[in-house]
């Protein structure tokens, strides 16, 4: 390695030379431009990767604050004991070998007018164009819980350490006992997720403790894929009988939810005490919260945005995607973020190199596995509208599997959603 | 092509809404990156699959990949979800996509577990039925699909989409008659002569092609 013969030495001299013509490199603009990403999941790391994609020379920098990344799709299959932690888990070694940055740190401050990210670790990096794509966070607006209770409730809404802490809740109780998932009021990081959650649970519970039951406790009249859910649920788990392993309870059935006794595992209602097993509280969420310090959100909690490019609309230069964003009608997915990863990369390519963005073009897909060679999907393909100002679904596409599609079918997109699964990965960390 | 006429309206519509927004709001029409890439998510990056399903697409004739898409489109082609997104695009739009795809390489990278003695049972097979359209142990993509790695899985669903005749060889207008009685007849004898296994033999065979 450390050889030098005559060719290298010239390769090298010849290297200094040039640099030395440019000029001072280390402080000379990158001949690309400077993007500087916060947070390495889906939204992020898409558009990290599609960024080197379009163009090798823009200098990009990816800050997340774990050395890894625990995908949320497919975690409820971890939690009902069908997969391995590990196998939702990705690193980041595909995108530094792109000539990705990829820094370990929590982003603490966006200044966009500084064009500056500063970190808990005390650095600070300076950008062209930031993309900040934190995902989500929680709040913990029900009485008798915190935050500092989910150790003891988890959440396992942001995948990880509390994805193992539900499923070994779960695999811990007795038979017999209730678990209770509390879904969250829209909008909220993946619509249909609570529900897949619930069915995989209880063919979980069939299997090994099938006396317990799953209880969903919903502020919600309606959700998503609600005909698919149900149709399986009656299919699979006895829904609708006395003896059904999931109950739906939404708050005009079973009254609004009150508080949560964490110490004696009680979820309140005003109408109903119930005693539960593992309670799985799912709590309210709003973006991320680097991107509410950055006073990138609205008085909701949700980042405005340009749909078209994710910048902002607060704050100029700054793009924002993914489950932080604004992005209707697409809905908060993994599929969603990573499409929108594409766009912004493109819109960011193109405004470093001082062009117009090119024309969007989005899809969303979303697969849900319900039990046993029981899949169903739901798809969408977007433009932009520039009249409505909204990412717009184009009319006569895309929908939800049929509830009367056959048995064959179910396997089938089973099969694709690992597919899905597999192949999303590879898009989006390489 | 039957939906000619409907087809036009919408084709007008549609690249008026295009026209619209590309002078209010971006730079212009549709890339035919910006169209493709969004396939990737499920069919992996540049169209090759990692499986265990999927369809690899990268690497797949233009012309056939079109066909297929607007088969997908006007609901000739069964499918899990292609029919829903197919029907997202207007033919130009395909043509771009079919395009992209049609500059890939067919990635041959996934892991597939094939049996050696169904592999030389399906070569044989091959050779007697398959050859003749695809050519070079299913690799030749230049008039049909490609079938040498692609994933297992979806060469079973497909099998037997086309033995039922839910995926119906006489809706295929991209055939001439004389290939669909061809098509028809080799598959027949594929199944009356070969059974089960020799169905299993074909997809573990073209399974294997790495």
């Amino acid at each position: 390695m450390s050889k030098m013969n005559r060719r290298t030495f010239v390769q090298l001299t010849g290297a200094t030379a040039i640099a030395g013509a440019v000029g001072m490199p280390h402080i000379a603009r990158a001949a690309g431009g400077k993007v500087v990403i916060v947070g390495g999941g889906p939204a992020g790391a898409t558009t990290a990767r599609y960024l080197k994609l379009a163009n090798a020379d823009i200098d990009v920098t990816l800050i997340e604050a774990n050395p890894t990344y625990h995908t949320c799709f497919m975690s409820n299959e971890v939690i009902a004991g069908e997969r391995s932690l590990e196998s939702i888990e990705v690193g980041f070694d595909a995108l530094k070998a792109m000539g990705i940055n990829v820094v370990q740190d929590v982003a603490t401050g966006v200044d966009g007018g500084g064009k500056t990210v500063s970190t808990a670790g005390g650095q600070s990096f300076a950008f062209d164009r930031c993309v900040v794509a934190p995902g989500i966070s929680f709040d913990y607006n029900v009485d008798g819980i915190t935050e500092a209770d989910a150790e003891m409730v988890p959440h396992a809404w942001k995948a990880g350490p509390q994805t193992a802490l539900l499923r070994d809740q779960i695999q811990a109780m007795d038979d017999g006992g209730v678990v209770v998932i509390v879904a969250p009021g829209n909008p909220f990081r993946c619509p249909p997720g609570p529900y897949e959650r619930a069915s995989l649970i209880a063919h979980y519970l069939q299997a090994h403790k099938p006396k317990s039951k799953v209880m969903i406790i919903d502020p919600k009249e309606k959700f998503s894929k609600q005909g698919l859910f149900t149709q399986a649920w009656k299919d699979l788990y006895g829904f609708d009988t006395d003896n059904s392993l999931i109950t739906w309870n939404p708050a005009s059935k079973i009254g609004a939810l009150a508080s949560i006794d964490v110490a004696n595992k009680t979820v309140k209602t005003d109408f109903e005490d119930i005693k539960a097993a593992v309670i799985n509280f799912i709590p309210a969420q709003k973006a991320g919260k680097i991107a509410i310090d950055a006073g990138l959100t609205n008085d909701k909690g949700w980042c405005p945005i340009d749909k078209a490019t994710f910048e902002s609309s607060t704050v100029p230069g700054v793009h924002v995607l993914g489950d932080a964003s604004i992005a209707a009608k697409m809905p908060k997915s993994g599929y969603a973020a990573n499409s929108q990863g594409k766009v912004a990369a493109s819109a960011i390519a193109a405004a470093l190199a001082g062009n117009d963005a090119p024309e969007p073009s989005y899809v969303n897909t979303c697969y849900s596995i319900a039990g046993k060679d029981y899949g169903f999907s739901v798809a969408a393909v977007y433009r932009y509208n520039a009249d409505e100002k909204i990412i717009a679904g184009v009319k006569g596409a895309g929908g939800l599997t049929a509830v009367d599609a056959s048995s064959e079918t179910r396997a089938r997109e089973v099969q694709y959603a690992y597919s899905w699964y597999n192949n999303i990965r590879r898009d989006i960390w390489g | 092509m039957k939906h000619g006429v409907k087809m036009g309206v919408a084709m007008t519509i549609l690249m008026t809404g295009v026209a619209f927004s590309a002078t209010t709001a971006s730079a212009g029409e549709l890339s035919a990156a910006m169209l493709s890439n969004t396939c990737d998510g499920c069919h992996g990056p540049d169209g090759t699959s990692a499986g265990p399903a999927a369809p690899t697409i990268g690497g797949t004739n233009k012309e056939y990949m079109l066909e297929t898409m607007i088969a997908f489109r006007d609901g000739l082609r069964p499918s899990t979800i292609m029919q829903r997104i197919a029907k997202g695009y207007s033919d130009e739009e395909l043509e771009l996509i079919a395009g992209h795809f049609a500059a890939k390489p067919f990635g041959r990278t996934a892991e597939q577990e094939t049996d050696p003695a169904l592999v030389a049972k399906g070569k044989e097979i091959y050779d007697n039925l398959c050859e003749d359209c695809h050519e070079d142990d299913g690799r030749a993509a230049e008039d049909y699909a490609a079938l040498a790695g692609q994933m297992m899985p979806y060469l079973g669903y497909e099998m037997a989409d086309l033995i039922s005749g839910t995926r119906d060889i006489d809706k295929n207008e991209a055939l001439s008659s004389k290939e669909r009685r061809k098509k028809k007849r080799n598959l027949e004898e594929l199944v009356t002569t070969y059974g089960d296994e020799g169905i299993q033999a074909i997809i573990h065979f073209f399974g294997s092609q790495k």
